[in-house]
């Protein structure tokens, strides 16, 4: 059973769409994996649907710039309507509705694993290992945050990280245990650098890790001003 | 129908108007009503965009929602002429992707919120990191769960299609299994059957219509 998961706060800013690639992976993947947090995700969506969509209302309903800007919707609406956009728009779609997307699966020590949807695009790069870890780089482009699936054979130890920031560590598939607990694929946590335990593994791991620079995440792409050892449990 | 269709219209206009007026005292008992109205319109609208590829509809929708994507638009990317490639953006996929929308599962205005919240984080990204990708409806699939169903629905459709594929004029069948089975993009089969990009377009649009033809025989 999951036992970690994304707080509140985290929860909230994906379905604003506020967090950066690296993250919004993670708690999608989550979400895939845990029903409970997909269904406040979902929850959370029609909430800041009404709200986006209402604060919207507002700032459309004073002045005349109103006016100015209708005039420029009406025109690009008349555009689409008549240049033929809505139906090569729907023409060049078609193909890849037709063609059913499909989840990314990738090999690793003989072993096929299908990853979330998060990830269908995203696995582009060899897997590179010393021993029983091994590690596949993420390209983001974020500059601040490395993201990377980690995979650690059987009897594996999960090699801790040496800087000051934090790390996300979500278990995607197989065990780890440190002193304190067992994990089970689903489970969303941060390891940091105040954290002196080594998790081991008996059966395995494949985990999707996320990496930061200090106070990256009080940059980025969204208003967070919190670093992300804030936002999960 | 198309009664009930304007009475709804006319009841959000003076929703706003009287909200402005701050004389909200009737508003407020008939909000809900109304709502539920509004909610109810929207949804026969995406209807007529999904089963009849209805323009008209499409531009009710349109009216309705692209102030609002607007306004998104200009508080999260922060620049006029970015909003308005999001208003255009959400509501070309809002037009390519009705069949996706399922009204047992989501109010319309929360799967265009969705649509357009992907959208504009694949707008940010690359504004920001100069990336042309476009991620979002990985992380949010607009399609929700029932896979099992969905791919069935797709076999069946892509059976039905392919069964049809031979009864297609020559050019037309030779662009469509071009990019439907040997998965060519339309650029690709240009350049292989030498024509012009927009000869490959037109002759699939009449092929697709066909086929739509075809198959709503079969289906009924
Ligand atoms: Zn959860």
């Amino acid at each position: 059973m999951i036992k970690y998961h994304p707080n509140q706060d985290l929860l909230t800013l994906h379905a604003k769409g506020e967090l950066p690639l690296s993250l919004s992976i993670a708690v999608s993947a989550h979400c895939e994996l845990c029903p409970e947090c997909a269904e406040k995700v979902a929850a959370l969506t029609i909430a800041s649907s009404e709200e986006s969509f209402s604060l919207a209302q507002l700032s459309t309903d004073n002045g005349n710039m109103d006016e100015v800007l209708d005039t420029d919707l009406e025109a690009l609406l008349a555009d689409m309507m008549s240049d033929d956009t809505l139906e090569s728009a729907a023409i060049n779609l078609l193909p890849a509705e037709d063609t059913a997307p499909t989840r990314a699966v990738t090999n690793i020590k003989g072993q096929d694993y299908t990853l979330p949807w998060a990830f269908r695009q995203q696995i582009n790069n060899q897997w590179q290992g010393i021993g029983k870890v091994s590690r596949l780089r993420l390209e983001t482009g974020e500059a601040k945050a490395r993201a990377s699936l980690l995979h650690i054979a059987e009897n594996g130890e999960i090699p801790q990280h040496s800087h000051k920031g934090e790390e996300l560590t979500l278990l995607l598939a197989g065990e780890f245990s440190d002193e304190y607990n067992t994990y089970t694929a689903g489970d969303f946590m941060v390891l940091n650098s105040e954290h002196e335990h080594s998790p081991k593994t008996i059966e395995g791991c494949l985990c999707y890790t996320v990496v930061d620079a200090p106070l990256y995440f009080t940059k980025g792409i969204s208003k967070l001003l919190n670093p992300i050892g804030e936002l999960i449990y | 129908m198309e009664n009930f269709q304007s009475q709804s219209v006319q009841n959000r206009y003076d929703k706003s108007m009287l909200s402005k007026n701050t004389k909200v005292i009737d508003t407020a008992m008939k909000s809900d009503d109304t709502d539920k109205n509004e909610a109810q319109y929207l949804a026969q609208l995406m209807e007529q965009v999904a089963n009849q590829r209805s323009k008209a509809a499409f531009a009710k929708l349109f009216a309705h929602f692209s102030p609002k994507i607007r306004a998104f638009g200009v508080q999260r990317l922060s620049q006029q002429g970015l909003a308005m490639d999001l208003v255009q953006e959400t509501m070309t996929r809002v037009w390519t992707k009705a069949h996706l929308y399922n009204a047992d599962k989501a109010a319309v205005s929360t799967w265009v919120f969705t649509v357009m919240r992907n959208q504009c984080f694949d707008m940010l990204r690359k504004v920001q990191n100069n990336r042309e990708d476009a991620f979002g409806d990985d992380i949010w699939p607009l399609f929700e769960s029932d896979e099992s169903d969905e791919t069935d629905n797709d076999f069946k459709l892509s059976a039905t299609l392919l069964k049809h594929v031979d009864d297609l004029p020559p050019l037309q069948k030779q662009v469509v299994q071009g990019i439907y089975m040997q998965e060519l993009t339309q650029q690709e089969l240009a350049d292989k059957l030498k024509v012009p990009i927009g000869t490959v377009k037109s002759r699939l649009r009449l092929g697709l219509e066909k086929l739509k033809g075809f198959m709503e025989k079969h289906y009924d």
